[in-house]
């Protein structure tokens, strides 16, 4: 097994319409050895390309890559010790399953027993056993998505790569496959590096996130890191569903001024932001700090308003409320158990002690 | 009040159904129009077909007779036995097989190569050399059959050879244009996977993209071929002995300066006619395929 690195990655494309067009800009870090590593953005984030350079598919424009200590800027896909799922699973649609678990390593000239060993283990982690003489248009989509997994593992790579592999399964099998590899990791103990445009996806996956945008990493950190302290508003807006709350605000010594509600910022949190007293600066809350004060059992002094809500959505065990502060709407996720009704004043509890501030020029997260 | 409204519902049901009625009546007359008209067409084009195979049985004296006979009265062999026997038709049969199967086989390889490079590879100038590639559709046979003829005959001097014949026909533009736009509707993925499943470039495109651009090939062979085997022009210009001439060639022979030998040429054309046909009946499924490949992706 071993790790990858990437050092001042760039990539560039020839676009016709837009010239020169950075897919990734100066992209460094390392995945370690064994580790579960997501790359999360929008499309179009260089999240994929990120993964097909790492395969040899894309050459980068300039840069190194390194597998284990192998510099592998100019090893041919097939010899990077790697193995990739695709997004569309990319089963060959003219050979059986057998045919098409045993490609690889028939290509690798690798003997005939060891190859129906290899196919034979694989069948039995991903139970694909029955499955084996069937052409892949025989079989359904999660099946297919199993298989895929399945040519990879035979590979036996130092690193696996997944491209979006679960995009195209229904939410209930999604979720299904998305704990099956979370143990497939355990088992296999390989690197993994995870492509997907689901932040719920690449936070239940990954040991490591990497948050990308525009071609520019925004934050690498674990998924609680990235959600209690993410580095920018791109972040903290990306990752949680629904997003964080962002408000236009002042700060002024311990109290923080929106468009129509006062905060009173909790003492441990003003050491931090000493530098902004006085200063305009994005006020961001998430869904789940603010609360209902029918739940709670005593109602606190500070950080309590009146609002009138404009839609509740129900979830069952919980309520999505909407709500607005200025031109700012504002998400609340509170317990069904409040019933609160469309259209209704209610009072809100902001819990300010997981409040964060970003500064509006930067869009940095003030620490 | 509620009487009337009753009344008027019923009214407007009945109202609809009479509408009803004449849109199906007016479908039925549509229907009856087009299955007329196809009639007609299927009559025009079978007709010259029962013509020829109907004459190929008759004796001399009946084919010019007046007035026609659609059937002949005395059926007979002569013709047959002549074009066998004077003209070598066994013999053109062949040399037509060999030439339309081996140009089939040639250009049905080259054509998905090049259409494999222009859909799949990205190298620079791909798009140009394609469109340029097009252009020369444009130019007509006519203007390029002089030169071709002086480079195969006096440079190369393959005149009345099999390799005179298929050499020039080789690769077409056209074929390259229909494997292009066949394989650009093939997932990438599949090559991108082939590259990690260790497959060389040129293994990809031979163990992964020929086997599943199979309904492609079948249609490009199969116009290949028929183009191949009707082809007069070019088997006429570079052959000059009986035993090389292809069978459409051969046919003409049977036309000498005052007189047509209408029997032969007619039972020579039944010949040639009957494999097509065979093809075309094997294989409809292809052809009617073939029509739309290009036009919709996927």
């Amino acid at each position: 097994m071993a790790e990858v690195k990437f050092l001042n990655i760039v990539k560039q494309f020839e676009d016709e319409n837009k010239g020169k067009v950075f897919a990734v800009k100066d992209a460094s870090f390392t995945v370690k050895d064994k580790e579960f590593l997501v790359f999360v953005g929008p499309s179009g984030c260089g999240k994929t390309t990120s993964l097909r350079m790492v395969a040899g598919l894309e050459r980068q424009t300039s840069g190194d890559i390194y597998i284990g200590d192998r510099l592998v800027n100019k090893v041919h896909p097939k010899d990077r010790d790697i193995a990739m799922v695709f997004q569309d699973y990319a089963l060959y649609p003219h050979m059986t399953i057998r045919e098409n678990l045993g490609f690889g390593l028939k290509n690798l000239k690798t003997p005939k027993e060891e190859i129906e060993a290899k196919i034979k283990e694989a069948a039995s982690i991903l139970s694909i056993e029955n499955l084996l003489d069937r052409k892949p248009r025989e079989l359904s989509g999660g099946q297919r998505q199993r298989i895929a997994v399945g040519r990879a593992i035979v590979r036996n790579p130092s690193v696996f790569l997944f491209d979006e592999p679960l995009s195209n399964l229904d939410a209930k099998l999604r979720v299904q496959m998305r704990v099956e590899l979370s143990e497939l990791h355990k088992r296999l103990e390989a690197t993994i590096i995870y492509v997907t445009h689901d932040q719920v996806e690449a936070m239940t996956l990954g040991q490591r996130i990497v948050v990308m945008n525009a071609g520019e990493i925004q934050q690498i950190a674990t998924p609680e890191e990235l959600y209690e302290k993410p580095n920018n508003l791109f972040v903290a807006g990306f990752i949680g569903s629904p997003p964080m709350n962002f408000v236009k605000a002042r700060l002024n010594g311990n109290q923080l001024h929106t468009a129509s509600y006062t905060f009173t910022v909790p003492e441990e949190k003003l050491k931090m932001y000493k530098k902004y007293d006085g200063k305009e600066v994005i006020f961001g809350i998430r869904p789940e700090d603010i609360l209902s004060t029918k739940l709670m059992p005593s109602v606190p002094d500070k950080n309590v308003y009146h609002v009138n809500l404009k839609v509740v959505e129900h979830l069952g065990a919980e309520l999505l409320i909407y709500f607005d502060i200025g031109d700012d709407q504002l998400t609340g996720r509170v317990n069904a158990d409040a019933k609160l009704k469309q259209l209704e004043p209610t009072e809100l509890y902001f819990n300010l002690n997981k409040m964060q501030l970003f500064d509006p020029k930067t869009q940095e997260r003030i620490y | 009040m509620e009487l009337k409204t009753a009344t008027d519902s019923q009214f407007q049901a009945k109202l609809d159904e009479q509408k009803d009625l004449q849109r199906k009546f007016l479908k039925r007359i549509v229907l009856i129009i087009v299955y007329v008209l196809l009639a007609l067409w299927a009559v025009f084009t079978f007709v010259p077909l029962l013509w020829m195979l109907s004459s190929s049985f008759k004796d001399s004296s009946a084919i010019t007779s007046v007035p026609p006979e659609l059937f002949p009265k005395n059926p007979t062999l002569d013709a047959y036995k002549r074009i066998f026997k004077v003209g070598g038709l066994g013999r053109w049969f062949l040399n037509s097989t060999i030439i339309a199967a081996v140009s089939t086989v040639i250009n049905v390889f080259f054509a998905s190569l090049a259409g494999y490079a222009f859909s799949k590879l990205r190298f620079p100038g791909r798009n140009a050399i394609f469109w340029v590639l097009l252009a020369s559709i444009m130019i007509p046979g006519q203007v390029t059959l002089i030169p071709l003829y002086i480079l195969v005959v006096d440079t190369f001097q393959m005149e009345n050879t099999y390799a005179g014949i298929i050499v020039p026909g080789m690769v077409s533009v056209g074929s390259i244009f229909l494997m292009r736009q066949f394989m650009t509707s093939l997932p990438s993925s599949l090559i991108d996977a082939g590259r990690i499943d260790a497959c060389s470039e040129f293994g990809i495109f031979w163990k992964i993209i020929l086997p599943i651009s199979k309904p492609g090939l079948a249609v490009l062979g199969i116009f290949t071929f028929v183009a191949h085997w009707n082809n007069f022009f070019w088997p006429f210009l570079v052959t000059n002995t009986n035993s090389m001439r292809t069978l459409q060639v051969g046919l003409t022979s049977f036309r000498f300066e005052n007189l047509q030998d209408y029997g032969a040429m007619m039972a020579g054309a039944v010949c040639s006619a009957v494999p097509m046909i065979i093809v075309f009946l094997a294989l409809q499924k292809y052809f009617l395929q073939g029509i739309t490949i290009g036009a919709v992706k996927g």
